[in-house]
């Protein structure tokens, strides 16, 4: 693995060594497929919005004003490689198989258990408005903060507050049949049910 | 916490394989290479946007800026080693690629809209641009003016962050990449026309 920070990276594709692209795709494609992954909802959009993302970044790499910062760069035209992805194809239906989850590092504990766990999970971002799903990825998974949020978005901060807790919202109601009743009851404050038929 | 188990099992790696690695490194070998030295890549001529009112002018000022700067990044290269005449010519396209911009008014009927936003291939599809953002003119009209380089350029509104509308005055085309309509836009020298 080459050692060189992205600058110097960036620096020698741009004196024509192109070769060397390879080493940043290799850095980035899996941080960011994470994303693609979870944004677009199978696997065949999120190759293809990644591997847009990083032929649009090597078109425009003489436009990348701060090439230590490269990574960041190619996240934000990945993000808007999802939005518009996502937008043209929001007729169609999220595809999310279990063929998917071979992108998955393996499950090292319960794999089964855990696969429909993810799978309720991608079913349940699937049904998020897009923003919101954004969001909601951006500020928990990708853990920015909401004004790096707001810069990659160009959405306003209190608007995407509004979106990440309606996600949470959305999410917990679509979820609610998976997860532990008392977990989301403790969540809330809300006293435990005494059902009487129980007992 | 029950969102805690959400966000772990989302941060969990995904990992793609070597041939993803393969179409993307085939994609760009078959792209130009880059042939930006050091300074030729500080000095680089760069599209800027330049006010809807001075487009003229300021596009003018720009090309005759990198032009002299094209010159000047030559003159230094011959210096220091032999130069092919494909270098040179590089180096000139380069440079010639400051297009000029012209003013382009973009307008769309949308009465219950709250945001409109113009995204097309001048903006690389980013409805993060201030400069393309529709300001509402009353009635339900809402209108932007934006310099846009001249040229063919495929474009659509982009309502309240989500809706994606063609502009129903201008021609449909069809996006080759995707299959699905976009409005079509020619921008001329001299008059802007759609």
């Amino acid at each position: 693995m080459d050692r060189s920070t992205d600058a110097q990276i960036v620096e020698r594709v741009l004196r024509g060594d192109a070769e060397l692209y390879a080493e940043l795709v290799q850095r980035y494609r899996d941080r960011y497929a994470r994303y693609a992954l979870h944004m677009l909802g199978n696997r065949e959009d999120a190759e293809e919005a990644l591997q847009d993302a990083f032929t649009r970044a090597y078109r425009s790499l003489a436009r990348c004003e701060d090439p230590e910062r490269f990574g960041a760069w190619l996240f934000r035209i990945l993000v808007n490689r999802c939005r518009t992805m996502g937008a043209r194809r929001g007729r169609r239906l999220r595809t999310f198989v279990s063929d998917d989850l071979a992108l998955y590092e393996a499950a090292e504990d319960h794999p089964a258990e855990r696969n429909a766990w993810r799978e309720e999970i991608e079913r349940a971002l699937g049904r998020l408005r897009p923003e919101q799903r954004e969001a909601f990825l951006l500020k928990y998974v990708e853990e920015l903060g909401y004004d790096e949020i707001s810069r990659l978005t160009g959405a306003g901060v209190s608007a995407l507050k509004m979106r990440v807790m309606r996600a949470c919202d959305r999410l917990r109601e679509l979820l609610s049949d998976v997860v532990d009743d008392r977990e989301v009851r403790e969540e809330r404050g809300l006293p435990e049910v005494n059902d009487a038929r129980h007992t | 916490m029950w969102i805690q188990r959400v966000i772990a099992e989302l941060r969990r790696p995904v990992r793609m394989d070597d041939e993803f690695d393969r179409n993307v490194m085939s994609v760009v070998r078959s792209l130009p290479r880059h042939r930006y030295g050091t300074w030729a890549r500080a000095l680089r001529p760069r599209t800027i946007t330049v006010r809807p009112l001075l487009p003229s002018v300021a596009a003018v000022f720009l090309l005759a800026v990198a032009l002299s700067l094209g010159h000047a990044i030559g003159t230094l290269r011959a210096a220091r080693r032999t130069r092919t005449r494909s270098d040179v010519a590089a180096d000139r396209a380069a440079s010639a690629r400051v297009t000029t911009r012209r003013a382009v008014q973009f307008v769309l009927v949308a009465p219950t809209a709250r945001k409109v936003q113009v995204v097309g291939d001048f903006n690389d599809w980013d409805a993060s641009h201030d400069e393309f953002r529709a300001e509402h003119r009353g009635g339900g009209v809402w209108s932007v003016t934006a310099a846009v380089p001249e040229g063919n350029h495929r474009y659509s509104f982009v309502v309240d962050d989500s809706l994606w509308v063609v502009d129903p005055t201008a021609p449909r085309v069809i996006d080759d990449n995707y299959g699905m309509p976009n409005s079509a836009l020619l921008v001329e020298g001299g008059d802007a026309g759609r």
